[in-house]
């Protein structure tokens, strides 16, 4: 997997750098829009990672630009703007998601983790399968190991968001965002306590649990 | 040279135009006056003189320039309001009341001429009076002219211009006058405001503008410029105490986040130890004061702008029960029993995540400080005032009635709370949600002391009537 990483701040750029190559990424730097906008040109890459505020040319345009030429790489948009219309604004010009500053590294290894392999699944599927559970999307009903499960609709959406994203950590913040489209940060970890009930619900009375917690960062349902 | 302040005042200029447009009116009504009333003067005389002619000239008809004359000498002697003078073919006098014609170079058949003739009046004194005469070639050769003077009319006409011109200089004097005093009224009004914007210039925040009463635009401007300083003392005010505040609370989580690092590094160095352990309670430290800052910004950028970002319509029954859905799991977990009351199908405008996240903290400190086994309830309804009411009811210990305004000040957290995490900043960010959606917060007790539970505490997020 490469990555390119289009931000000026060296230093941030740097660990941003020497934790995703810890994680198995390729990554490249450019330290300004311009310059990046020459490398992504170049293409190659599965996600770019794109400062909303540089020198030379913003993320913004640069993105816009992009888009314009028919690249339709994944674009992770890095910002110490957060505020709605900001985070609009870049949806807009082509971002598919959207990071403010400061952030957790595991929140931007699993929101690039989340980018880099979306573009593997692009057929619409009516089924989900995960390991031995399924999803049917049209019925809405979940068996596992053909036995049917109960799920509220809430954690039906969870469920599915899960499994979209089956082998991939997931962190709170990205399920409050995708599954309840809230974009603050409740106090307490509300988030915690739908997964174990939905946990509860798919893994309690089978040999092996699927739906891991990850330490820091979230959680990630194995096949 | 610079005019005097009085005379560069907007009024003051606003006057002089409407004096000069008034002027204006003035002398083309005047003019007009003038032109009729002359014109009409002009046009009798030359009628009566005409008349006069053709009676003289039947009596020539009849009787030759014999009984002209005759008639010439019998109407110079009788009180008639006309010169006469009849002439020989040769320019010479034959009769008449003045010596000569006022037409020096007759030569056609009929003359016009406008002139003056010199009377004197009772006192003595001599008169000049405009006067029009008409002169005719007869058959014979000879000449006769009538005359008349306009004296009388005209003197008429000069009253009225000079009644006119006076009433002119009148208009002039009072307009001026009234202006000056209208424009000086008008700038001391000004001149407090001023004198307001020029205080809070050099600082002073708290100068506020008298209003006299008078429900005018200048008081108008003033009740708004006051309301303006109000709302800019407030935020600065707010500024200020989050700057202390934020001073206050990040400088502890920041001194033990150092610390920790620096215990790691040193039990590193020293090759003892895994510093694994301080360096995920580091992390977790710097988290906490990544999320009071947020929190801070978000409450500072909402009294900023005084209004929420992208207000829209929503189902407030909708928009709680989804806040509830995400609540109710956590309560269980802790042994709370959780209700909701919702009024369906209502409308309300504003910003849906703003008030999702106020109705998201209000239920999280319920949730923090209701004992297990307590309850907390969330209702949505509207109020016979139409407002719209989002409240929280849990039956924790409560607020004693002499902190209920000050646990929404930013940072404050009771004594009985502080072993409890987070920044006391929640109910902040919900009053200042509420009040950027020009709504309130109120906060009174909950159901009462009801065994060891209680007496319970109830939020309500009031927002005006959609």
């Amino acid at each position: 997997m490469r990555i390119l990483i289009i931000e000026d701040d060296i230093e941030a750029a740097g660990a941003m750098k020497h934790g995703l190559t810890e994680a198995g990424y390729d990554c490249t730097h450019a330290a300004d829009g311009e310059a990046g906008l020459a490398i992504a040109r170049e293409g190659g890459f599965d996600v770019l990672i794109v400062d909303r505020m540089m020198p030379k040319m913003d993320g913004i345009q640069l993105v816009t630009t992009l888009r314009r030429e028919g690249d339709a790489t994944p674009v992770l948009f890095l910002s110490a703007l957060g505020e709605v219309d900001d985070r609009i604004t870049g949806l807009k010009a082509g971002g598919d998601d959207y990071l403010v500053k400061p952030y957790a590294f595991a929140e931007l290894t699993a929101r690039v983790e989340a980018l880099s392999r979306r573009r593997e699944t692009g057929a619409v599927a009516t089924t989900l399968k995960v390991g031995d559970l399924e999803m049917n999307l049209i019925s809405r009903s979940v068996h596992r190991q053909g036995q049917e499960i109960d799920l509220q609709p809430r954690e039906f959406q969870l469920l599915e968001f899960m499994m979209r994203h089956a082998g991939q950590s997931v962190t709170r913040t990205m399920l409050l965002e995708k599954v309840w489209e809230y974009h603050f940060d409740p106090q307490t970890n509300v988030i915690d306590v739908h997964i174990s009930r939905l946990r509860s619900k798919i893994d309690k009375g089978f040999d092996r649990a699927m739906l891991q917690t990850v330490r820091g960062a979230g959680y990630r349902l194995d096949p | 040279m610079r005019l005097p302040r009085l005379f560069r005042t907007t009024t003051f200029r606003l006057m002089l135009v409407f004096l000069a447009l008034f002027e204006a009116a003035a002398a083309a009504f005047l003019a007009y006056i003038y032109i009729s009333t002359a014109g009409e003067v002009r046009l009798r005389s030359e009628r009566l003189i005409t008349k006069e002619m053709h009676s003289l000239e039947a009596v020539y008809e009849q009787g030759g320039v014999n009984s002209l004359n005759q008639a010439i000498i019998e109407r110079t002697a009788s009180d008639r309001p006309f010169l006469y003078l009849l002439l020989s073919p040769k320019g010479t006098k034959i009769s008449g009341s003045i010596a000569q014609s006022p037409i020096d170079d007759f030569n056609g058949d009929k003359e016009w001429k406008k002139f003056n003739v010199t009377e004197t009046d009772p006192d003595g004194a001599e008169v000049q009076k405009g006067a029009r005469g008409l002169q005719e070639r007869l058959k014979s050769g000879e000449m006769l002219f009538i005359g008349a003077d306009e004296g009388e009319s005209e003197s008429y006409v000069h009253k009225i211009v000079r009644a006119l011109w006076g009433a002119e200089v009148l208009v002039v004097i009072l307009g001026l006058g009234g202006g000056i005093l209208v424009s000086r009224n008008v700038s001391r009004s000004m001149q407090g405001l001023n004198d307001l914007v020029a205080a809070v210039r050099t600082g002073d925040i708290r100068a506020r503008a008298k209003v006299r009463g008078t429900r005018d635009e200048i008081d108008e401007l003033a009740e708004g410029l006051n309301d303006m300083l109000d709302r800019l003392e407030h935020s600065m005010g707010g500024l200020r105490h989050a700057g202390d505040a934020i001073a206050h609370d990040l400088r502890s989580p920041l001194t033990r986040l150092r610390a920790r690092l620096e215990v790691a590094l040193i039990d590193v160095e020293a090759g003892k130890g895994d510093p694994k352990q301080g360096l995920i309670q580091a992390v977790e430290d710097a988290d906490g004061v990544l999320r009071t800052f947020n929190a801070v910004l978000a409450i500072a950028r909402l009294q900023a702008a005084g209004q929420v970002p992208d207000p829209k319509e929503f189902d407030p029954g909708a928009l709680a029960l989804d806040v509830a859905e995400l609540y109710e799991p956590l309560c269980e977990e802790k042994g709370l029993d959780f209700k909701s009351e919702v009024t369906p199908g209502l409308k309300a405008r504003g910003n849906r995540e703003f008030v999702a996240q106020a109705l998201a903290n209000l239920i999280d400190n319920a949730i923090k400080y209701t004992p297990e086994g307590g309850a907390v309830m969330l209702r949505m309804r509207r109020r016979s005032s139409g407002e719209i009411e989002f409240s929280v009811t849990d039956t924790g210990p409560g607020v004693p009635d002499e902190d209920l305004a000050r646990v929404v000040q930013r940072f404050v957290r009771l004594e009985n709370s502080r072993n409890q995490p987070g920044a006391g900043l929640g109910l902040s960010l919900v009053v200042a949600v509420a009040e950027a959606h020009g709504g309130r917060l109120e906060l009174a007790e909950g159901p009462g002391k009801i065994g060891e539970f209680g007496p319970g505490l109830r939020v309500a997020l009031v927002l005006p009537a959609g």
